[in-house]
């Protein structure tokens, strides 16, 4: 990322997902590169959104690219503000992080060998979005750092005052009625965060497939629990987010 | 800090409330994965198995990549 394309630099099309309906106006949006603009292609009945990015950086280097912590922190806000402009106009499929293609034909291929599929993936997530939730062990209340005489007593004091590296665990009947709640509003959840895993304090976390029309109980039970929890835990809810982790995996990769 | 029995609610269409390690863990966590001839690169999951604390640094460099990008600039660098 940074390298501007020259006209003459080979291409590959970057797929950020595939919708249903295609808006009636272009959608104005800068690319996964932020040098491309975001098209729509037309294929099988479905929408194909992408861009036509370096095939130097996407192909051949996407692997090493994604461990330049930089490179990969950029790509993936990008990525993330492409398909959520695009899922502004339409439901969408988002694809895979990294999925290119090399041509308008090896995409159209491969969007009518899995169609159905694909058919079958937008009844799941229609008018549904993805809610990341996440419970924090809370921080202990903020006392003023004691007084010290020296650089690695004062650290040691701010140190006192973070969650702990193992937080204790959420007790097994509280847990269940907290899923319990969630699994009556969501269609379906999914394991999330890879990423976050280790962060400080973290007791729990999930991905929830949330109609639409059920965002409103979604926010009145995670309310409830956190009122309940006000003394010891933290919820954090994010969202709505494209359904990254309610779409078919047909594979893995090669 | 937020106030005690309260949720943090983080809004997607505002993307100065989400943390990058939010936009990764569902940007990278799973999505179609495609397959056969047709697809050239497919990002090895297991490569970003990595420390949050290094993540963390990258979020100054992603938003004021970011922050320099509105629209088709010409001047994205």
């Amino acid at each position: 990322m940074g390298t501007r394309l020259n006209s003459t630099e080979r291409r590959v099309l970057y797929l950020y997902g595939v919708t249903q309906l295609r808006p009636a106006t272009p959608i104005v949006q800068v690319g996964v590169d932020l040098q491309s603009a975001v098209e729509a292609i037309g294929s099988e009945g479905v929408t194909c959104w992408v861009s036509r990015v370096s095939a130097e950086e996407f192909e051949n280097s996407l692997a090493k690219n994604m461990e330049n912590l930089d490179w990969l922190a950029t790509a993936s806000v990008a990525h993330q503000r492409a398909i959520q402009a695009i899922s502004q106009h339409s439901d969408i499929l988002p694809a895979r992080f990294g999925t290119v293609f090399r041509d308008e034909r090896s995409l159209a291929d491969h969007i009518q060998k899995h169609l159905k599929q694909i058919s079958r993936d937008f009844k799941r997530v229609k008018d549904a979005d993805e809610w990341g939730i996440k419970i924090f062990e809370s921080a202990p209340t903020p006392n003023p750092v004691p007084k010290v005489s020296s650089g690695k007593e004062y650290l040691m004091a701010k140190a006192a005052l973070l969650p702990k590296k193992q937080p204790a665990q959420i007790p097994a009947e509280e847990l269940k009625d907290f899923e319990g709640a969630l699994s009556d509003i969501a269609e379906e959840s999914a394991p999330a965060g890879r990423i976050s895993s280790g962060q400080r304090g973290l007791l729990f976390q999930t991905s929830l497939l949330i109609k639409r029309a059920n965002r409103q109980r979604l926010e009145t039970a995670l309310k409830k629990f956190s009122r309940e929890w006000a003394e010891t835990r933290r919820i954090e809810c994010t969202g709505p987010w494209p359904p990254y982790s309610f779409v078919s995996q047909d594979s893995k990769p090669q | 800090m937020s106030t005690p029995g309260t949720v943090v609610f983080a809004d997607t269409n505002e993307n100065d409330q989400l943390s990058l390690v939010d936009i990764l863990d569902h940007v990278l966590n799973q999505g179609v994965i495609v397959r056969g001839n047709l697809v050239l690169s497919l990002a090895g999951v297991d490569l970003v198995y990595i420390g949050l604390d290094v993540i963390l640094t990258s979020i100054e460099t992603a938003m004021r990549h970011m922050n320099a990008t509105s629209g088709l600039s010409d001047e994205a660098s």
